[in-house]
């Protein structure tokens, strides 16, 4: 008896990547208004330039915002380990103790979050302690992140690691290859938090003004540092050079000098737009880049394809089906206060 | 053995284990509490019951927490997990199963979403408009049920995918449909019991009693669920499978029985006391039923995952990794050529893809201790005879080169002076020591290959040539290599054996 052949891909890999590489945007964006959203209201705390309500209630909108970090980031990683789970499980299997403290770093966060929000709920305060708690739970997920996933994209660094150290308590050293990449992320995630925060904070005068003091700097210093990761990347950055990423770097950079632009008109929606697509740019160009660090080990174009199409489509009907029940529920939820848009949110 | 071994001291099967056990106990909680909260809102709000709808959206603060931040992050704790611990079987299952998977997302996503409307909906919206996010509460929670345990019954029995490899029929696979209805049994049990635990706190009176007995309903008409089900599971297992387990596996079989009577406890404890005192029902109590109820889940959990071994998907995949379709390859160039990540160290490389995943040296099913006084012949004929031994280990499929690197391997980290210098012990006590060591890991007392009763009557000269003979009276039975003062205490322990001698 022959048995099945698990080797192979259950849809074309252009679809599989699509849908890959969207869902991670729709994470990031997630993530960054959650991320970004946290450090701003605790860095205003330290400057007492917004407290009391105005405070109260963004973070009474954290949780939900957590919420969507975490399911959205469960697609992505479905995709990531159909594709890359030869690199990705291997890294993390190196920084296994890392790895998995995650989870614990995660619903500490998350409870922190939940605690500050019924606080703020009840008393009209903010508690910073418990904000700084969740802050630091993101803070070192994102760390283990960026290291683990910077060490998926190096083979022989990975090998090396593992011939020395088998217990999974190795971090990866190469601190020059990541930690660039992790500081844009973090800095884009304050732009993205920015733009959160004076969106929600439309009505809130000194709210508004620190979201937008952290959209327009986090944007000009994420620029920076994606400059500078690029010109960390050596030899690979000629190969990358040649890839269409190039074009989509531009555009994904004009995409966010539109965001600004809109934003200064008030036109929230136009502006988050723009600032979607120019995450979707930036994880389309980590992708190429992936893709170039693993050219030697890694040749996805001799993978089988042998797609599953009723299961797909199984997928495929549900998924429109989820769009559909969210939008139908959140119009549910929102409809009996037709009052203030900034004010539904944070609506328990 | 395409992946690094993550050389961890906690045993592998522990550390599954506890964030498995978490996960499963609080994701069936998670769907049997939204039906719950749901029929009994629907049910108040009919019945105009104000204490009662007070209570449920007191209740649903706690549900809400724990399906949207346990449930879900445990979820994903899965996922971490199985990827540093059985990264082959993980890349297997998501090659064969990701639209599945991607399926349920969409369901969690909806459920995750539901719930927290649900929750934070209480008094802003109509009672229309609440009760219908519950449904979809819990609807999408009990969807990604239907789907997940297609996935995970496919584990234990692939069904016609062994030959066609087509997704409908390894998720349609023989226990689908009775696992499903047993697990959406667990899920009503969970949610009484829950509710039994909360109602308990309430102050004495009318009130309680209606919610205790309501809740206590709940509780064993899940429980009479499970119970059917699990019998229906049971015959739906291949009867090779179960056979075997029947004959050799004493594990499965334990945890089936446990199940059996936890549940029987559990049954009759909630009617007893339901109708002896529905009015002073104590949290005490309650904590008792609910840890019963746990505990009967954790130990149907445990008989389904030890009824796989050796498998980690059953005809397919062996526990350490080592995949049945790549058996011919193994055995003619050995293990190393696939193993890709290498430390330099062969024996150890092979000791940890071949055995690791399921031992460890000295924590959890330690391999040290159960070999000491052992010498290096025995520990080869034991790694090449691993399919023999107790526990349903799967073969070594490894060559015999690298046998004898294992074997070096544990040797040198064994304790090998004579048993006797190791215990401070002699006489039957040695014998039986030495039983332990030398044939009670093929041969263990009271199971199926008991071979004590084809001992009976034989005379101490019998038995010691019977040693001497050993290597020749079955296929893969190994030299007996012990010393002389072990061989007299163990021909005296055999012969205690034969007498009829309790062991
Ligand atoms: C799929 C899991 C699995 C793998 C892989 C495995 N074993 Fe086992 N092994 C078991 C189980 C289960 C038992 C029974 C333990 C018990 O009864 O406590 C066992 C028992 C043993 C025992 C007897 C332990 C005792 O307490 O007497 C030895 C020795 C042993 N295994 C060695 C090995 C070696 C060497 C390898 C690698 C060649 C190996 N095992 C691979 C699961 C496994
Ligand atoms: C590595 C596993 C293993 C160990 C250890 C082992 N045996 Fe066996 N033994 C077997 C196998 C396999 C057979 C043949 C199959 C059968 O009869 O179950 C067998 C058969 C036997 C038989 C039956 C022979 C017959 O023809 O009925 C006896 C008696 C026996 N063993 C005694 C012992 C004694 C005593 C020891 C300890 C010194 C021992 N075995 C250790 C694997 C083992
Ligand atoms: C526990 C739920 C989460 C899951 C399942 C998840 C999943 C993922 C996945 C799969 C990726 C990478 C995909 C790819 O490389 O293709 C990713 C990237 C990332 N996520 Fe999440 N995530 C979760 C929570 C979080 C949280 C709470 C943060 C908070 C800061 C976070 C921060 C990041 C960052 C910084 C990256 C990019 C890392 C890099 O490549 O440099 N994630 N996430």
């Amino acid at each position: 008896m022959t048995l099945p052949d698990y080797h192979f891909t259950s849809a074309p890999l252009w679809l599989v990547t699509t849908l890959h590489l969207l869902t991670l945007s729709l994470h990031l964006a997630a993530m960054s208004c959650l991320f970004g959203g946290t450090l701003i209201v605790l860095w205003a705390g330290v400057r007492k330039q917004w407290a009391g309500p105005d405070a109260a209630g963004f973070v009474r909108v954290l949780p939900a915002a957590t919420a969507a970090t975490v399911s959205l980031g469960v697609a992505p990683l479905l995709f990531l380990q159909l594709v890359y789970p030869r690199q990705v499980y291997a890294a993390a299997i190196v920084s296994g103790w890392f790895w998995l403290a995650v989870i614990g770093a995660v619903i500490t966060a998350y409870y922190a979050f939940y605690r500050t929000s019924f606080q703020a709920h009840r008393t009209g305060q903010v508690s910073p302690g418990l904000l700084a708690l969740a802050a630091l739970g993101l803070l070192y997920t994102s760390l283990v992140y960026s290291s683990v996933f910077a060490l998926a994209e190096q083979p022989d660094l990975l090998r090396a690691l593992y011939a020395k150290d088998q217990s999974g308590w190795v971090w990866n050293p190469a601190l020059g290859a990541y930690g660039l990449r992790w500081l844009h992320m973090v800095l884009g995630a304050l732009t993205v938090g920015g733009f959160f925060v004076s969106m929600v904070g439309q009505k809130a005068p000194a709210m508004a003004a620190t979201g937008r003091a952290a959209f327009v700097g986090g944007m000009a210093a994420a620029a920076g540092a994606g400059f500078l990761y690029l010109l960390t990347l050596d030899a690979d950055l000629a190969l990358f050079m040649r890839t269409p990423a190039m074009p989509v770097l531009v555009v994904a950079l004009a995409l966010s000098l539109a965001a600004l632009h809109f934003r200064a008109r008030k036109s929230f929606a136009l502006s988050g737009l723009c600032l979607f697509f120019s995450v979707f740019g930036m994880v389309y160009m980590r992708h190429v880049l992936r893709l170039v660090r693993l050219r030697g080990s890694l040749d996805l174009a001799a993978w089988r394809v042998a797609p599953q199409w009723s299961p797909f489509l199984l997928f495929l009907v549900c998924f429109i089906l989820m769009l559909v029940v969210l939008v139908w529920m959140a119009r549910l939820f929102f409809r009996p206060e037709p009052e203030v848009e900034s004010q539904r949110k944070h609506q328990p | 053995m395409h992946y690094p071994f993550w050389d961890q001291p906690i045993g592998y099967g522990v550390l599954m284990a506890v964030i498995a056990v978490f996960h499963v106990f609080v994701s069936h909680f998670a769907i049997g509490g939204g039906l719950y909260l749901v029929v009994n809102e629907q049910l108040a709000r009919r019945a105009g019951d104000t204490d009662r709808l007070a209570f449920l959206e007191q209740l649903s603060k706690f549900f809400a927490m724990v399906t949207l931040v346990a449930g879900a992050l445990t979820g994903v704790g899965i996922w971490f997990v199985i990827g540093l611990l059985a990264p082959a079987a993980t890349e297997a299952l998501i090659h064969n199963y990701v639209w599945g998977w991607a399926t349920e997302w969409t369901f969690f996503v909806v459920e995750i979403a539901a719930a927290m409307l649900y929750f934070y909906g209480w008094k802003r919206l109509t009672a229309k408009a609440h009760l219908t996010l519950g449904w979809i509460y819990f609807v999408a929670a009990w969807l990604s049920l239907v789907v997940i345990n297609g996935i995970l019954t496919f584990m234990l029995t692939p069904g016609r995918w062994l030959v066609t490899g087509d997704f409908w029929q390894g998720f349609f696979n023989p226990t689908y449909w009775p696992s499903l209805v047993l697990r959406t049994g667990v899920c009503i049990m969970l949610a009484g019991l829950y509710a039994l635990l909360v109602a308990s706190r309430l102050e004495a009176g009318d009130f309680k009693a209606r919610t205790v007995r309501q809740a206590a309903g709940w509780a064993v008409v899940g429980l009479a669920v499970t119970a059917l089900a699990q019998a229906w599971y049971w015959k739906a297992i291949p009867a090779a499978v179960t056979a075997k387990a029947l004959e050799s596996m004493p594990t499965p079989i334990r945890a089936i029985m446990l199940s059996l009577w936890l549940a029987a406890a559990l049954g009759a404890g909630v009617v007893a006391l339901v109708i002896l005192a529905p009015r002073r029902f104590g949290t005490v109590a309650a904590l008792g039923f609910m840890t019963l109820g746990m505990a009967w889940f954790g130990a149907f959990e445990w008989s389904r995952e030890s009824l796989r071994k050796p498998y980690i998907l059953v005809g397919y995949m062996y526990g350490n990794g080592a995949e049945v379709a790549q058996t011919a390859t193994y055995k003619r160039d050995g293990f190393l050529p696939q193993i890709t990540y290498r430390t330099g160290d062969d024996g150890a490389d092979l000791f940890r893809h071949a055995c690791r995943s399921c031992h460890t040296l000295d924590g959890y099913k330690a391999v040290k201790p159960a070999l000491a006084g052992a010498d290096r012949a025995y520990i080869l004929a034991l790694i090449k005879g691993a399919h023999l031994l107790r526990g349903n280990m799967p073969p070594f499929l490894g060559t015999a080169a690298e046998a004898e690197q294992i074997a070096d391997h544990l040797y040198q980290r064994t304790d090998h002076r004579p048993l006797a210098a190791i215990y401070p012990i002699d006489g039957l006590a040695l014998g039986r020591r030495a039983y332990d060591l030398r044939c009670g890991k093929c041969h263990a007392i009271g199971t199926a290959s008991d071979k004590s009763k084809s001992l009976v009557g034989q005379s101490a000269e019998d038995l010691s040539g019977l040693l001497d003979m050993a290597s020749s009276l079955g296929e893969g039975m190994p030299a007996y290599t012990g010393d002389p003062a072990e061989r007299k205490a163990l021909v005296a322990y055999l012969q205690s054996l034969g007498l009829g001698g309790k062991p």
